[in-house]
């Protein structure tokens, strides 16, 4: 968890707080969400019950480009492109066969793609963004938090804005005065909720 | 002749001979894997004889263990089949004591999870109480483990083995009144189980499951079963072949007191019952054959001495 600024599970049970705090730390690790999460407080009441999580992120300004995980080798009147990550495989072919043409990338197998007679120098290819992991980022931490939040709590209310977030869910109907409670939580981290 | 269960390991070369020397000294074989080029055999073979299997299967590097779990179908009862417990760790716990020789069925609750909304209905009750232990997987906290479990065990008549993550201390005062086990410290986790101390855990599970299932096997040995459930499996497996040709991993699956048979009830429950098993006594007579919950299974169980008086 090193990568976190402030990470604490409130639990008024010690011993399920501490296990709470592992399957966090498991889940965000699992989702690759641990260097995007800057601060994280969560709180679980089982009596009442309700799990709240609350939170701030860190800024993603890293775009992912097909340098990152390709190797060009320009050959004559072709360039060869040897692929280290398969992640964004997909998303790389798929703007390749908009700007040229399908008949001009091929793909023996899974880790090349050639590339013939294209109207572009292999540095302009290397440039070409592929992906922007920030526009799933919030879609991948509420899953986070929906695997981390015991599986009976499924009335659920988040919100989730540019750097901030809150996560509630109760099995319950939440109260009316939940916002209290998650602006305590916010607090408690020396922040204002969103 | 007491029978006692082992695991047989060993290459695939040769194993016909371990096989027919299990079956000559009056053993049964319950189960047989085929892993490449490794044999499994889950038996029960006579104590006395243990000596010599281990002799004659020395040539073929063969190895055999004690595996108290053989024989007995396990109910590893899940909250429910969300991300929260499978894999871990219900799948794990499945496993492992699969390992020893147990033949564990998951049963995934639909209302499982949750305090106030978790819930067990009668077909859910039905499954469990047709193994012959319950393993229930429990969450955390124990406000919740205590508020839920009530509800959870209504009507199951198996014994229960109860993990859940608060220390033992703790789930013994809350389970009121008790069950037959109880394993603290394993909880809801989001890990493989793969450390030294949480392969510990699992052991500590087993020898929970053991201990329970030896009681319950001390209970039956005072009243015993007209027949043991191991030899049924053969005569069935005898007379009705139609069982050869069940794609299911165990089409006979031997329990402590019964044996479930993966065949369809309306079609075979009145062959079963009038098979013979030795001297014109037929399986009705010393079993009862009911419709099992689980599909449309046949499930037998073997009525003991006392209400048959007849003993073979």
């Amino acid at each position: 968890m090193l990568a976190v600024e402030y990470f604490e599970v409130e639990c008024p049970e010690p011993l399920g707080g501490e296990i709470y705090k592992q399957i966090a730390n498991d889940v965000l690790l699992d989702h690759n969400l641990l260097k995007v999460v800057d601060k994280l407080h969560i709180f679980i009441d089982p009596k009442v019950p309700v799990f709240v999580a609350v939170g701030i992120l860190r800024k993603i300004t890293t775009v992912v480009r097909v340098g990152d995980f390709a190797n060009i080798n320009p050959q004559e009147g072709r360039m060869t492109l040897v692929i280290s990550d398969e992640t964004y495989l997909a998303p790389m072919l798929k703007i390749f066969w908009e700007r040229f043409g399908k008949e001009k990338v091929e793909q023996p197998d899974r880790f090349t793609v050639i590339l013939y007679d294209v109207p572009a120098q292999p540095k302009d290819i290397e440039e070409i963004v592929v992906a922007d992991p920030s526009e799933s980022v919030h879609k991948d931490l509420i899953y986070a938090l929906r695997c981390i939040a015991p599986e009976g709590f499924r009335l659920r209310s988040e919100v989730f804005t540019g750097s901030k977030f809150f996560f509630v869910a109760s099995e319950n109907t939440l109260a009316e005065d939940i916002s209290t409670l998650v602006a305590e939580k916010f607090a408690l981290m020396g922040e204002v909720p969103p | 002749m007491m029978l006692v269960p082992v695991t047989y390991k060993g290459g695939i070369y040769q194993h016909d001979i371990v096989e027919d020397l299990i079956e000559d000294l009056g053993g049964y074989i319950v189960q047989k894997h085929i892993l490449a080029q490794e044999v499994v055999l889950q038996c029960f073979v006579p104590r006395e004889d243990i000596g010599l299997i281990r002799e004659i299967s020395r040539p073929l590097f063969g190895e055999v263990t004690d595996s108290p779990l053989v024989g007995t179908e396990i109910a590893i009862v899940s909250m429910s089949l969300e991300i929260h417990h499978l894999p871990h760790p219900s799948c794990d716990i499945a496993e492992y004591v699969r390992r020893l020789g147990a033949k564990s069925n998951m049963v995934s609750l639909a209302r499982g999870p949750g305090k106030r909304i978790a819930g067990l209905n009668d077909e859910e009750r039905d499954v469990i109480n047709e193994h012959d232990i319950a393993v229930y997987l429990l969450g955390n906290f124990e406000t919740c483990i205590e508020y839920k479990m009530p509800t959870l065990r209504r009507g199951i008549e198996v014994p229960i083995v109860l993990c859940g993550g608060p220390d033992i201390e703790v789930l013994k005062k809350i389970i009121d009144p008790p069950v037959d086990g109880y394993v603290g410290n394993v909880g809801r986790f989001m890990r493989r189980t793969k450390e030294a101390d949480q392969l510990d855990k699992l052991d500590e599970i087993v020898a929970e499951i053991t201990r329970v299932l030896e009681k319950k096997r001390d209970s039956i040995a005072k009243d015993p079963l007209s027949v043991s459930p191991a030899r049924l499996m053969g005569v069935i497996k005898e007379k009705i072949p139609e069982i050869l040709d069940v794609t299911s991993p165990t089409p006979l699956t031997v329990q402590m007191a019964g044996l479930r048979v993966k065949l369809p009830y309306d079609t075979f429950a009145e062959r079963l019952r009038h098979i013979e098993i030795e001297d014109g006594i037929q399986l009705g007579d010393i079993a009862e054959v009911l419709p099992s919950r689980m599909r449309d299974y046949i499930l037998v169980r073997v009525l003991p001495f006392s209400e048959t008086n007849t003993v073979i």
